[in-house]
């Protein structure tokens, strides 16, 4: 019997809490709809210059990154695909931004979720894109150093295979 | 009709359909661990992880919530974090944690269309947040006074 009340308990405070969730989620999706319906973040994409180039991304990169930073990581992703496929973005910039949202995507969703529960809403909002800025960036640094060593190394090679043809 | 009553119904729906899902995720993960404290599996979970999760400043039954959301999503975590009683202070930093790095088994084969390998995913996310959980812990105590 005293399982089945502490069952029964735990249940109706759940309920409760999603309840709670209800109050909030159902206008942050339904705002999220409207900025989709009236492309908002298209609107954003050309005022990114300063932030994109501080990644080194391209301006291309901006739509499917704030789209995956606001509405998601499968609409963010699906994006990147259409991109790829269509080859506006580079291999390296497709892997920057899929490290960016892998650390920061859906922020207005999860955030308001979180914040139901009692967490803090704005330190949970700066820590993840102050991080997921900080390692972008630390990854573009890292991927180009490599390729750059990668491209001397093959010019060396070249260079040797013209020195003894030459020969 | 004007014109934004189209968006506004389906952002009504796909809120509607989320809190079904949250409903069939968050009730019966909370049922589950509120049954596993009953029979004080929850304790001995949580004595096992207590030296691991006080580096966060959390208690140790908080790592069933830390691994609800690795392994299944944030709302499975929430189901877990209704079931113990933990500060705003600890939640924010629970919520950082999860927040960086959740639903892996499902983001990372998404996170794979760009690009970005499995693995090298798993590793980032997982060494990521312990260290947003390990800095923001060390910012309440040190910086805030506890």
């Amino acid at each position: 019997m005293e399982i089945i009340n502490l069952i029964f308990n735990t249940a109706l405070e759940t309920l409760l809490s999603i309840g709670k969730i209800a109050l909030i989620l159902i206008p942050v999706l339904m705002v999220i709809e409207l900025a989709k319906y009236y492309k908002v973040i298209e609107r954003f994409t050309g005022k990114m210059k300063g932030f994109l180039s501080f990644l080194t991304l391209p301006e291309e990169a901006a739509f499917p990154l704030l789209a995956g930073i606001f509405f998601g990581i499968v609409l963010g992703s699906a994006l990147i695909i259409d991109y790829a496929r269509e080859g506006i973005l580079k291999k390296r910039d497709l892997l920057l931004i899929g490290i960016f949202l892998s650390i920061s995507h859906s922020v207005v969703e999860d955030t308001f979720i979180f914040a139901v529960f009692g967490a803090n809403p704005a330190v949970l909002i700066i820590t993840r894109t102050i991080l997921a800025i900080i390692i972008t960036r630390a990854a573009a640094w890292l991927f180009d150093l490599f390729s750059v060593h990668k491209a001397a190394a093959t010019a060396k090679k070249d260079k040797a295979i013209e020195a003894v043809r030459k020969l | 009709m004007p014109a934004f009553t189209e968006p506004l119904i389906k952002g009504f729906q796909k809120s509607i359909a989320l809190l079904w899902l949250l409903i069939k995720i968050i009730v019966p993960v909370s049922c589950l661990v509120a049954l596993l404290d009953f029979y004080g599996i929850v304790d001995r979970i949580a004595t096992i992880f207590t030296p691991a999760m006080s580096l966060f400043g959390l208690p140790g039954e908080a790592a069933i919530s830390l691994l609800l959301g690795f392994l299944v999503n944030i709302y499975a975590a929430m189901g877990a974090i209704t079931a113990i009683t933990l500060t705003p202070q600890q939640i924010t930093i629970l919520a950082v944690i999860i927040g960086i790095c959740h639903e892996l088994p499902v983001e990372t084969i998404i996170c794979r269309y760009t690009g970005l390998r499995i693995p090298v995913s798993i590793a980032l996310r997982l060494t990521t947040a312990v260290a947003a959980g390990i800095m923001l812990n060390l910012i309440y105590t040190l910086v805030l006074g506890g």
